[in-house]
């Protein structure tokens, strides 16, 4: 136990947000992205960055964009956020015994800025017999540093740039979500929650009228990738 | 700010800090199975695809043009944004050829 004790100093925050520098600019530069969308969607320079710290997770405020209207559909944009961030509950689940040993407060602030890359690079970190946890505060806050900086920018951007169909700007949001697609495409697995989220929301968009369809086909791929598991031992 | 939009903001960051901070939470009551895992794992892809599922059955030639070259420009560049741009170059090209 005594050896294999979680530490929290400014050296490991340091070291983190170091060798987190690469996943902070892909960061600021998908940021940028997100912030001529906001425009796009309407919101407000304030609006979008706030969006940015305080929820700061790209993928899940692409998709809220992507249903954003006047009035704003709450629960299913709601919905939608819990779906898309679900991944982090098995990040979260994964942290458990490195985390566990430094106390409720240190342990859920480090959880709040937990992000895909610098998970990854932390728990390799780890895997060194790093045990400094202070590693992912350090680097969660160089992503959202980057992440919330480029938002403002790129909203800057797409207000400059303004006249948006002759343009393409309002096709911005469908490509980066094939762009993501094919960033979170692992192998043939995907395929079959990738037909049942496409097919259920082509199904759902035709009955329903409203933003449920995303829900619905997020939903369906989750159901279909637990049914095609196999089973525990 | 309008009050709607910092509901609609807060209530997002409630969900996301949830999905953060729920999975080292529920580890001390229940054991994160494989079907459990893959189910969770799958919800991201399936998404993203039932956003663009309506896109591709609803657009016009510039859309499929669009959708094609940021497929294309993101497995040959392996860039988010790079993607993106491509598929907007391709649909201003092809609508402003067909205006």
């Amino acid at each position: 136990m005594a050896e294999d004790a979680a530490t929290f100093t400014s050296a490991g925050l340091r070291r983190g947000a170091r060798r987190c520098l690469a996943l902070a600019a892909a960061s600021f530069v998908y940021g940028i992205g997100f912030g001529v969308m906001a425009d796009h969607a309407g919101l407000a320079l304030g609006e979008a960055v706030a969006m940015s710290a305080l929820v700061y997770a790209g993928a899940s405020q692409v998709v809220a964009l992507g249903m954003w209207d006047d009035p704003i559909p709450f629960l299913a944009v709601w919905l939608a956020a819990i779906a898309v961030n679900a991944r982090y509950l098995l990040l979260g689940a994964a942290l458990r015994p490195w985390l566990a040993g430094l106390g409720p407060g240190r342990a859920y602030l480090t959880l709040g800025l937990i992000s895909d890359g610098t998970w990854a690079l932390a728990l390799r970190e780890r895997a060194a017999s790093g045990r400094d946890a202070a590693f992912l505060v350090g680097g969660g806050l160089a992503l959202w540093v980057a992440w919330v900086g480029s938002t403002g920018l790129g909203h800057a951007l797409g207000a400059v740039l303004g006249a948006p169909s002759a343009l393409g700007l309002d096709f911005l949001l469908p490509a980066f979500c094939a762009t993501i697609a094919i960033a979170l495409w692992r192998g043939r697995g995907d395929l079959g929650p990738l037909l049942a989220g496409g097919g259920t929301a082509l199904a759902v968009a035709a009955l329903i009228d409203g933003p449920w369809y995303v829900v619905a086909g997020g939903a369906a791929g989750c159901l279909a990738a637990a049914a095609g598991a196999t089973h525990d031992a | 700010m309008t009050p709607d939009v910092l509901v609609a903001i807060i209530g997002m960051a409630a969900a996301s800090y949830a999905c953060r901070a729920g999975g080292f939470w529920l580890m001390g009551f229940v054991p994160i199975t494989r079907r459990v895992r893959a189910g969770l794992e799958a919800i991201p892809i399936a998404v993203m695809a039932a956003i663009l599922a309506p896109v591709a059955a609803r657009g016009g030639p510039a859309e499929a043009a669009g959708l094609v070259a940021a497929l294309a420009v993101m497995r040959a560049t392996g860039n988010d944004l790079a993607g993106a741009l491509a598929g907007v170059a391709a649909v201003a090209l092809v609508r402003t050829l067909a205006a």
